[in-house]
Parts: structure tokens; C-alpha cells; sequence
């Protein structure tokens, strides 16, 4: 008998609507140093420089911001991974931010 | 003098260095074990409780009740149930992982001979993430999400505090520098 958590049933309908409905968000911190939270977001997720450099002043500017989006499991690896590093993120559906 | 003021510089391909004092050597260290164990803590509260041992629970799913200990293992969900469960299953991981970016950047220091650490790109993920983590606890006690950084500067030196800031300051100047040689030695 195959059992299936909630968490099943939302992949499953993830995967047959087509959608990809998660996003990590990281929040601003007035501790971790601006080029800190850069290099970080280039280390984990590849992000160019400039690229990294523009999340980093919205996250500043605005208190947070969207870095990845993808299934809800991608998005618990990406908060794990962001946690090492002592930046704070948090994940959520994204028709719910 | 000199050489200490520098911080970490690149040197070669993949490699950084910086020269430390002997009392920064020490400061350092201490840091380093205090991290260690102030993690450590988490996991003897909860093999000291028989019922959860009993029970066969592994892994804290409530968030910590120490200021610090939150910061540096936070919730990843605003839902507290989605909370409580991924916290079950990722709060141990989590404390490994920052457990060993402190314990690499103390061995490091009990080897340097002469205060010269010398470490490669995955030794600067190490320190950085262990040197924030120092910030991160300094920055729960020094109340930096109240207190702006004139008024902390201001504190009588006879405060506790005002070493403490210290502190926390020479921590971010030496993680920058670090920074600085990571993002520049590697381009």
C-alpha cells in the first residue's frame, strides 16, 4: 500500500499542474556584512557578481528577498544550505507571498 | 604591526594567509571552542531527557529558547508546525556543519606556527562561516538589531560591552579582508 504525506500530494500536483510554486526568501540581517551576503549567494547558487550584488541591496533595501524558486524540497536543500552560512531564509509557496 | 593589519591576502592560486598575534590567536580559539559548545549544548539537553530518548525522538523539532542558539538555528518556515518538522529532521545537520566550519578554523589556529594561517577556498568558506557565527551570537548580546552602531561605540570602556563591540568589530574587519581575497584571488 503506498502512503502519501502531504507533502507527496503536493509534489504530485506540482508535477501534473505544471507548476513549480516554492521560493526561498533570505532576510535582512544587520549583522552578516553586505559583501558576506554576495559572496554567499554566488557560492551557493552560482550567481554572477553583479547578479548576487543586486539581490544582496534588495534584501538591504527592502528587508528581503526571493533567491531561488523551485519544488518545495529544492527550496528545504536551498534554506539548509543558506542556514550554514548563518544568513536566515525562509521558504513558502509562492502564490502565498 | 604591519602585517597585522592586513587581515587574510591572497597568496598563489588558492591559497590565503594572514598573520595573527598571539592574543588574537587566543581570542580566536576561545571563539571557535565556545561555538563548539554552545551547539554542543543542544544535543546534551535533549540525550539528557530519558522520555525522548525512550521514545526513540533523535532530533529537537521546538526551536531553542536561547536567544543565540536560535539565531544560529533558525526556523525555516513562518508555519510552526512545517517548522517543528523540518527542524526534526535538518536542526542536527545543521549544528554538524556549523560545528565543523568552527572546528576547521581551530585546528587551523592550534597549527599555525608563528600565528600564519594558511588555508584554500573551502578553509575561507570555513572561517567565514564560522567567524559570522561568532558575529551572529556577539551580535544577539550587543543587541545590534536595537542599537546603532554610534551608540555602541559610545559605551564606557568600563563596560563589558565595550570589549565585546570591540570584539565584534575586529570580527568584521577580518572577515571582510577575507572576503576581499576570496572574490578577488578568484577571478
Amino acid at each position: 500500500m503506498v502512503k502519501v504525506n502531504e507533502k507527496v500530494e503536493e509534489e504530485l500536483r506540482a508535477i501534473f499542474s505544471g507548476d513549480v510554486p516554492w521560493i526561498t526568501i533570505v532576510w535582512d540581517d544587520p549583522v552578516n556584512l553586505m559583501s558576506y551576503v554576495t559572496y554567499v549567494l554566488m557560492e551557493l547558487f552560482g550567481f554572477s557578481k553583479e547578479k548576487a550584488t543586486e539581490l544582496m541591496m534588495k534584501i538591504h533595501n527592502e528587508g528581503k528577498a526571493v533567491v531561488s524558486t523551485g519544488s518545495r524540497e529544492e527550496m528545504e536543500r536551498d534554506v539548509a544550505r543558506i542556514h550554514e552560512f548563518g544568513l536566515w531564509a525562509t521558504l513558502q509557496r509562492g502564490d502565498q507571498q | 604591526m604591519s602585517e597585522l593589519q592586513k587581515g587574510f591576502y591572497p597568496h598563489g592560486d588558492n591559497a590565503f594567509i594572514a598573520n595573527f598575534s598571539e592574543s588574537e590567536r587566543e581570542v580566536l580559539t576561545n571563539l571557535s571552542e565556545q561555538i563548539i559548545e554552545l551547539l554542543a549544548e543542544r544535543i546534551d539537553h535533549q540525550s539528557d531527557d530519558p522520555l525522548a530518548a525512550m521514545v526513540g525522538i533523535t532530533s529537537h523539532d521546538t526551536p531553542p529558547e536561547d536567544e543565540v542558539l536560535l539565531r544560529l538555528l533558525p526556523n525555516a518556515y513562518a508555519d510552526q508546525v512545517d517548522a517543528s518538522e523540518f527542524r526534526r529532521y535538518t536542526e542536527s545537520t545543521l549544528r554538524q556543519k556549523k560545528q565543523g566550519h568552527a572546528m576547521a578554523m581551530r585546528s587551523n589556529l592550534i597549527a599555525a606556527i608563528d600565528g600564519v594561517v594558511e588555508i584554500d577556498h573551502d578553509g575561507a568558506n570555513d572561517w567565514l562561516g564560522a567567524i559570522n557565527d561568532v558575529r551572529l551570537a556577539l551580535g544577539v548580546r550587543l543587541k545590534v538589531e536595537e542599537n546603532l552602531p554610534e551608540e555602541l561605540q559610545l559605551l564606557a570602556p568600563d563596560d563589558p560591552m565595550h570589549g565585546v563591540y570591540a570584539v565584534y568589530s575586529w570580527l568584521g574587519w577580518l572577515q571582510e579582508s577575507l572576503l576581499e581575497a576570496v572574490m578577488n584571488g578568484s577571478q
